[in-house]
């Protein structure tokens, strides 16, 4: 009997198991494999996640660029407010906008461009090429402007060229590789920092709504944090849309990013691990096999069943130490290699943390696993009868499902799946995830079950290859059910984020450039417009030419009640009220939005606001017809009435809003022009002529964007598919595993094969037709259930058309197949041409 | 004297309750300490099924069995598990060594399972007195039949236990062997004071012992 706490009997567990281990641990290589590969791919997630994290944390403050920073949009603050501010500390002014950058010959590039004064940055450095150069656009001798590679490449200028903006000329006085408060267009698009007495001098505001000052301050007594920003806020507490922000908030967007993309990781870590489980309960289960006699000899002696039982689930959790302990190391070293695939302008530099926390997560996540699939195999041993010796007849024993078993299975997979829950933003997805992962799994063990059964029942072939692959899989060592578990859910895996990424793709590359116009112009001056569409249609009479008229907005409550309070974070509209959103207005309904609920309004009215909503936001954001909208319009509070709910179409990136009001109430409200292009003449010539004739007008390449976003996308799945053929990987060592396990039945089976006359061409064929059977079975169910996740994430979550690709499909599924079989016929190689004498003389 | 071994109108059948395979019928036989016992037969009477029933390896269906005036019938694994390791040694005929321990580790592991640990010296002793001090590191794959019934001997004897069941110890042996091995179980049984219970075919070997009980169709006869 083994008591907890009774030293002797631990040690003489920790003797045997660790001499056991010792002289077979080739037999226990699935599981120190399986387990160390799924374990990595935690360890990596965590450790890259986490020093991400630190990373915001440690420089929150050179991520906001200030101890706090204040967003005014279009208007900057009073002389007499920044005065006032200037009192508490350092302040720095920076002017973002969006416009062309040109150069001779070749076509404009729409650029973010940052005009900032000479205090810029207040923490950290512009890292710019060659060393020194961003000084230059602080020169009052010429204008000078640091342009990323992009610009560079785009406009094939080198240091010391001049490029133009708005009409004036500007030298190039480097790269900017880095800026401390992260440009999101640094690092995916085109970005541009001149000097703020430059942009004074020229005057190179575009005065449109696509412009934003933003103030930070560098407090001159940083101790006094709290204090000095509850004194900022009371300073600018004159106007509710000018936002504040902190250094907590900063790293907030990228925050999230991450978050999300490494809650996706750990569900494929998690993923991998449970395939990896199903590997440790079959090698266990085979492990406890091979030991019959031994373990039967131990009951003989005076050993219990629970003494065998824990010295094996020691050898377990030495693999598991082992492997964790590993697999942490190197996770946690891989925050260096994350520096070296980050893009540069990230301007992060992740370092290694290590911590006993950090590492007991990944153990303790192993440990869940590892007790989830070794508890029925270690149970069987209680099967192993000591009477059996003086028979000498073992029968092989199978995984004990007690209902005491399944209890306390169920409440270890309740435990596993609580603790990845928790430790998510995406709680539901993941409680979605983890249910529709067992679900499969549930799937795919009923599919080899009816497989079986079906074979049982239907097996009119006379070929010998057809009879004995039969034999093989309704035999009770079957190869199916293991096969098509472990195979059939990396598989569903791979096809259902191939299926979703595909129809990304297509949208981008083929749906979406069909639709979309060529350019997109945004904040033109109303004065200038009317030119501007006669000047575009003297270059090309049969332009498809739209342009809507815009005013910026921000969203302050929804029935009285502050929209902050109504509105979560996590809530997928939340982006319709938060900051500055552009409105725009009609008196007729747009053909292209039909209104699905509520009615259009009467023409006229000025004195009343009416509002048409974009229905997927409303129901998003809970809102009805008739419900009362206070919108802050030019710093003043305005409150409309919803009238109705239209269908928007974001993919053809036409003009499209989440808010139209009525153009009675909106004539009276100063605004701008935004417009789309759609023309048989190339658009750089176009781009180019307008930006001659009107320099303050800006305009977006759409192609150039959607090539972007391509690209980025073709990155992130080409991470998301590697990562997924993770799960692939572990199945299909969990296979050869399985099928090393029945190498000596099977070699058995084939020498008596051989004995009755069966060639090797046969035994050859009776495989190919077993695994086509198995694989063909495993896979119909596989792409049953990709097509239906695929199909649900594509119309419902995207909001796109589902497409399938047969292509992609027959490439996935016979490469798939192909390096299964190959894998599989390598583990079997032993079986082809088994020795008579040791079988016979039943060695 | 108290018997080592009591049967009360033991009975073992296998099988449904409608149409049981009926093994033994009403055995009745007690084992004194010290005495030596052979159970002869023909095979499929029995005889190896008194000797599981014996270990508490296998349950009555019917009847009482007693090792040193303890009941065993009824008693959980664990409780059968201490009885067997304070009182028990079982030799099989197909020895049953561990195969990854050498034979001082298999040795051990009778010394183990009753917790007296680090007495590899005396498991040491014992195989050389029983002729292997050159096989103590050996596995069981490395040594003949002969030596390896000899570590299975002395991995049942080594706990000096009260009782000694062996099945057919000697089937698996040549005729030298067998006797080397059975002067040796006889001395070491007399010398420890030790009751044993010996299934045989080997009339010889039976007429070496105190007393032959002879099953036939799962009686005494």
């Amino acid at each position: 009997m083994v008591k907890l706490f009774d030293t002797q009997q631990l040690r003489l567990i920790n003797k045997y198991a660790i001499r056991d281990f010792s002289r077979s641990y080739k037999k226990l290589w699935v599981i120190a494999s399986t387990l160390f590969i799924s374990l990595l791919l935690l360890s990596l997630t965590f450790s890259v996640k986490e020093a991400l994290n630190n990373e915001i944390t440690a420089n929150s403050k050179e991520l906001l660029g200030g101890d706090i920073q204040l967003s005014t949009g279009i208007d900057p603050l009073p002389d007499l407010i920044v005065d006032e501010l200037k009192t508490l500390g350092v302040v720095s002014t920076a002017i973002e906008l969006a416009t062309m950058v040109s150069s001779i010959d070749m076509a404009p590039v729409f650029t973010e461009l940052r005009a900032v004064d000479d205090h810029y940055p207040l923490y950290g450095e512009i890292v710019s090429s060659p060393p020194g150069s961003a000084e230059k656009i602080f020169s009052t001798t010429k204008p000078m402007v640091l342009i990323n590679e992009s610009i560079q490449n785009l406009l094939k200028v080198k240091v010391g060229d001049d490029v133009l903006i708005m009409g004036k000329t500007f030298e190039v006085a480097g790269l900017v590789v880095s800026v401390p408060d992260i440009a999101e267009s640094a690092v995916f698009g085109e970005f541009a920092i001149i000097g703020k007495a430059s942009y004074d001098k020229f005057e190179l505001s575009s005065g449109g709504s696509f412009l934003d000052y933003e103030y930070r301050l560098k407090f001159s007594n940083p101790s006094n944090a709290n204090e000095q920003n509850k004194i900022v806020e009371s300073i600018v507490a004159y106007d509710d849309t000018i936002e504040t922000r902190l250094p907590g908030e900063s790293g907030q967007r990228l925050g999230r990013v991450i978050d999300n993309f490494s809650n996706f990781l750990n569900l494929v870590s998690v993923s991998a691990m449970i395939i990896a489980g199903i590997g440790i309960s079959n090698t266990l289960l085979s492990f406890v096999n091979q030991r019959n006699t031994s373990i039967a000899v131990k009951k003989s002696i005076g050993f219990s069943s629970n003494f065998i039982q824990l010295m094996y689930f020691y050898e377990i959790i030495l693999i598991l130490i082992t492997t964790s302990i590993i697999a942490y190391l190197f996770g946690v070293f891989s925050p260096l290699l994350a520096n070296e695939l980050l893009p540069k302008s990230l301007g992060i530099d992740l370092q290694p943390t290590v911590s006993l926390i950090g590492y007991l997560n990944i153990f303790f996540i192993g440990l869940l696993v590892v007790l989830i699939f070794s508890i029925p195999s270690l149970y069987s041993i209680s099967e192993i009868k000591a009477v059996a010796l003086f028979r000498n007849t073992f029968q092989p024993v199978s995984l004990n499902f007690s209902l005491k078993n399944i209890v306390l299975l169920f409440i270890l997979v309740v435990i596993l799946t609580t603790y990845f829950v928790l430790q998510t933003e995406q709680k539901f997805y993941t409680v979605l995830y983890f249910v529709a992962f067992f679900i499969t799994m549930l799937i795919f063990y009923g599919v080899s079950r009816l497989l079986i059964s079906f074979l049982k029942k239907f097996h009119k072939f006379s070929s010998n290859g057809y009879r004995i692959a039969h034999r093989n899989i309704i035999a009770k060592k079957s190869l199916a059910p293991i096969m098509t578990v472990s195979l059939g859910i990396g598989l569903t895996l791979l096809l259902t984020l191939s299926f979703v990424a595909n129809n990304l793709k297509q949208e981008i590359s083929d749906t979406i450039p069909s639709m979309a116009p060529d350019l997109f112009f945004v904040s033109i001056d109303r004065d200038i417009q009317p030119d501007l569409e006669s000047f575009i249609k003297s270059i090309d009479p049969e332009v498809m030419l739209e342009f809507s008229p815009m005013a910026s907005a921000s969203f302050i409550s929804l029935n009285g009640t502050p929209i902050e309070e109504l509105v979560s974070e996590n809530n997928r509209s939340a982006w319709v009220v938060r900051g500055d959103r552009r409105i725009s207005w009609s008196e007729k309904p747009n053909p292209d939005n039909p209104i699905i609920e509520g009615e259009w309004w009467e023409p006229g009215n000025e004195n009343e606001m009416f509002i048409s909503m974009d229905s997927r936001a409303a129901y998003d954001l809970g809102m009805s017809i008739n419900d009362k909208i206070t919108l802050n319009i030019l710093g003043r509070d305005v409150t409309g009435t919803i009238k109705n709910f239209r269908e928007v179409d974001y993919r053809d990136i036409s003009i499209n809003f989440a808010i139209i009001i009525n153009k009675a109430f909106a004539n009276k409200l100063p605004y701008e022009y935004i417009g789309t292009l759609k023309s048989d003449v190339s658009s750089n010539d176009i781009l180019a002529r307008v930006v001659e004739q009107f320099p303050n007008v800006s305009a977006i390449k759409v192609d150039r964007i959607l090539s972007q976003v391509s690209g980025v996308l073709n990155k992130i799945f080409i991470a998301v598919t590697g990562i997924s053929l993770i799960v692939i990987v572990i199945g299909l060592i969990v296979i050869v595993s399985a099928v090393l396990v029945q190498t000596t039945f099977r070699r058995y089976n084939n020498l008596i094969y051989k004995i009755l006359g069966v060639d090797f061409p046969t035994i050859l064929r009776a495989m190919t037709i077993e695994f086509v059977l198995i694989y063909l079975t495993l896979v119909f169910f596989a792409l049953s259930v990709a097509i239906a996740g695929s199909y649900l994430i594509v119309e419902n979550t995207l909001q796109l058309t589902w497409r399938f690709d047969l292509g992609l499909t027959l490439w996935i599924l016979l490469t798939t197949a192909l390096v299964s079989f190959v894998m599989i016929l390598i583990a079997n190689k032993s079986i082809f041409s088994p020795k008579v004498y040791p079988l016979i003389r039943n060695e | 004297m108290n018997a080592a071994i009591q049967f009360n109108n033991v009975s073992l059948s296998y099988g449904s309750k409608v149409d049981p395979v009926e093994v033994l019928k009403g055995i009745n036989f007690s084992v004194s300490s010290e005495e030596i016992v052979s159970i002869i037969g023909p095979s499929g009477s029995g005889k190896t099924s008194i000797i599981m029933l014996a270990s508490g390896l296998e349950t009555a269906t019917e009847g009482s069995i007693k090792i040193n005036s303890q009941e065993i019938v009824g008693l959980k694994e664990n409780n059968l598990s201490e009885i067997r390791r304070k009182n028990i040694g079982i030799v099989f005929q197909s020895f049953y060594l561990i195969p990854n321990l050498t034979a001082t580790e298999n040795v051990l592991l009778s010394l183990e399972a009753n917790q007296k640990y680090n007495q590899e010296e005396e498991a040491k002793k014992l195989l050389s007195e029983f002729g292997l001090s050159h096989r103590l590191d050996h596995l069981p794959s490395e040594l003949s039949g002969g030596e390896q019934q000899r570590v299975a001997i002395a991995r049942a004897l080594i706990n000096k236990p009260k009782i000694i069941l062996a099945d057919e110890p000697t089937g698996n042996l040549d005729s030298a062997n067998s006797q080397s091995m059975m002067d040796l179980l006889f001395e070491y049984t007399k010398k420890s004071k030790t009751s044993l219970v010996m299934v045989t075919h080997d009339n010889s070997i039976a007429e070496r012992c105190d007393r032959i009980i002879e099953i036939k169709d799962g009686q005494i006869v």
